[in-house]
């Protein structure tokens, strides 16, 4: 309390600390004040509302009625048919009461049932009134269906200004009379774990707060970011306190799974263009998936095959997406950086004596060992040159695919070493030079 | 959310919709004036209960001009005010001291050290008198003139109660802060 940094004098301090300092009421005051101002209401004349007036009108016309019709009752042994005109006014948007008292009438007209109903009719009358009280709607209604009503009164009501209205208003009151005050604003609702959600408490002063996050954590500051790690729906609770009041609002955080993207590329030492390449899809939780292969195609298989069209360094991008919009994305740089590029020659053939094959192979036609050739991966630039023992070249291939029949200018060699050198380049810029021996073999 | 403007529209209509939503926006604020000028909570409760009435049955002659919570705060004070008045018989009562023209101690306050809650606390303690004159003139700001009048009593006295009031308040601050140093220290 000594001085320390940014002293101020005693008029600021309360100033600056209560002025627009908010404490919470207790929640009994809220349904007291409005109760206190229904009774206002009530006493106080409004044309809308069922108020005192309304009540002593009713009141004054049913006795007045009633009055009227014992003395009539007894005065006259006869009685007079009756006939009211109770209708509703639903068009009159104002509300109001029109009470016709329309003296005795016609004597003579009786009907039998009006003197045996006689006494129904007075109890009838006299409890008018106490139904008018219960302000229910229906009251009114069946008011109006009983036909025999005594005395020719004819009474219209305008429905939404005195039943109507009111009963149901009512009750609207006392289920408000919850304060639900919504403080807490988060900045989003929903989204992928892990959620970092920033909420802010909106009510402006009080002592101390404290947030409820429900995941077991819990903070007492203000605005408290809070970083939701597992998905789960989460309700958070703001508690705020201030001078022994307290108020509590709640909100309900989403927190979606986050799927994971993961994938391998086979084969895995796969050379490049030759191999059609496949991606195998190990992704957890997603639905929609996005392959970026690297050399500008892409696609949205769930396990894509490839092939590209030239070596490169690529690199290869998945994006999973969950149900909710949540994604991950894996991608694997130089994805083909381990590719296995090689040549390698056999050590001994059988050329077909049958004449010369030409030289052009493939892996299956040549099951018979019967062309010299290698056996390679990711090769570009290729030449082979066949020696004799002599050190005569007798052969010379720069296609790959073309391998040594055996045959030299169309006369089968004779069995025996040959020495063969090939210099190359592999497609990923490695240059190679290879010599060896190869055996010519006769069946 | 209905804008205030449509608050009092409403209001003014006796809609008692728009009167819980008035009462759930500034209950709170208003309730921190009232707070002010009472003993305690339950009282500053009532205080804040008659507010709202009032509030309720004059907000039509809110006539737009400035700002509707500078008039609802008006109507809190004035009904604080009015609250005094009303049970001045009851604890009219000025404590027989020195008075003390003179400033001593501690004259000035770091502004976070003492919570709100314990502000209230000293101003809820303080003689009515004193806690009516030391709210109208710091904090709410009326000339001593004004207070005055609007409390019915001398403008000296006013001023007088305003000194001493700061007297009182300064040395329960004081030993609010020897309490609360001695805790933080036991820590």
């Amino acid at each position: 309390m000594k001085t320390k940094r940014q002293n101020i004098n005693l008029r600021e301090l309360f100033r600056k600390k209560l002025e627009y300092a908010e404490v919470i009421p207790d929640a009994a005051v809220k349904s007291m004040l409005m109760r206190r101002v229904a009774r206002k209401e009530f006493m106080r004349f409004n044309p809308a509302r069922l108020n005192i007036y309304y009540i002593g009108g009713i009141l004054i016309t049913g006795i007045t009625t009633a009055v009227i019709f014992f003395s009539e009752s007894q005065n006259s042994a006869r009685l007079n048919p009756i006939s009211i005109s109770g209708k509703l006014n639903k068009t009159d948007t104002s509300s109001y009461i029109e009470v016709h008292v329309a003296l005795p009438i016609k004597a003579e007209t009786a009907n039998s049932n009006a003197i045996q109903n006689e006494s129904m009719r007075s109890a009838e009358v006299s409890r008018l009134p106490e139904r008018s009280k219960t302000e229910d709607s229906k009251a009114m209604g069946s008011y109006k269906n009983s036909n025999p009503i005594p005395t020719g009164i004819s009474s219209s009501f305008s429905k939404n200004g005195l039943f109507g209205e009111v009963a149901p208003d009512k009750r609207k009151l006392q289920s408000e009379f919850k304060p639900e005050v919504i403080l807490i604003d988060p900045n989003t609702s929903a989204g992928c774990a892990p959620l970092k959600v920033v909420f802010h408490n909106k009510s402006t002063s009080y002592d101390s707060c404290r947030w409820t996050f429900g995941d077991g954590g819990y903070s007492d500051q203000k605005d408290p970011e809070w970083i939701f790690d597992v998905e789960g729906e989460y309700k958070v609770v703001l508690d705020v306190f201030s001078h022994g009041g307290h108020l509590s609002s709640t909100a309900s955080i989403t927190v979606h799974p986050r799927p994971q993207a993961h994938f391998e590329i086979a084969p895995g030492k796969a050379v490049l263009p030759d191999d059609e390449i496949h991606f195998l899809n190990y992704s957890i939780n997603a639905v929609q998936f996005k392959w970026d292969f690297g050399d500008g195609f892409t696609s949205e298989f769930f396990e894509p095959r490839h092939t590209y069209s030239k070596f490169s360094n690529y690199n290869v991008r998945l994006v999973v997406y969950s149900d909710w919009g949540c994604s991950d994305s894996l991608t694997v740089l130089n994805a083909f950086s381990g590719s296995e590029y090689f040549i390698a020659f056999p050590n001994a053939f059988i050329p077909n004596t049958q004449g010369p094959s030409g030289g052009y192979y493939s892996s299956k036609s040549d099951e018979a060992a019967q062309v010299f050739h290698p056996s390679y991966s990711g090769v570009s630039d290729y030449q082979l040159k066949i020696f004799s023992k002599l050190g005569i070249q007798i052969f010379e291939s720069y296609d790959i695919n073309l391998g040594w029949d055996g045959y030299n200018i169309g006369q089968l060699c004779e069995p025996g070493v040959y020495i063969w050198k090939v210099r190359g380049k592999f497609r990923n810029g490695e240059p190679f030079i290879k010599m060896g021996d190869v055996t010519l073999l006769k069946n | 959310m209905m804008s205030d403007q449509q608050i009092i529209e409403l209001c003014a209509k006796h809609d008692r919709k728009a009167q819980q939503v008035l009462y759930d926006k500034y209950s709170r604020l208003l309730l921190g004036v009232c707070l002010r000028y009472a003993t305690d909570k339950a009282e500053a409760e009532d205080i804040l209960q008659d507010s709202f009435l009032k509030i309720f049955y004059s907000i039509k002659d809110f006539t737009g001009s400035g700002s509707f919570i500078g008039w609802l705060r008006k109507v809190a004070v004035n009904t604080s005010i009015t609250h005094y008045h009303k049970n001045l018989k009851y604890r009219y009562h000025i404590e027989i001291e020195e008075y003390v023209s003179v400033e001593t101690g501690v004259t000035s306050f770091e502004e976070d050290y003492f919570t709100s809650d314990e502000l209230y606390k000293v101003l809820n303690e303080l003689p009515t008198g004193y806690r009516m004159v030391f709210n109208l003139y710091a904090v709410e700001g009326y000339k001593h003139k004004e207070i005055a009048e609007m409390l019915g009593i001398d403008t000296n006295t006013s001023k007088s109660q305003y000194s001493r009031a700061k007297v009182v308040i300064r040395e329960k601050l004081e030993m609010l802060g020897k309490l609360k140093s001695s805790y933080s220290e036991n820590d």
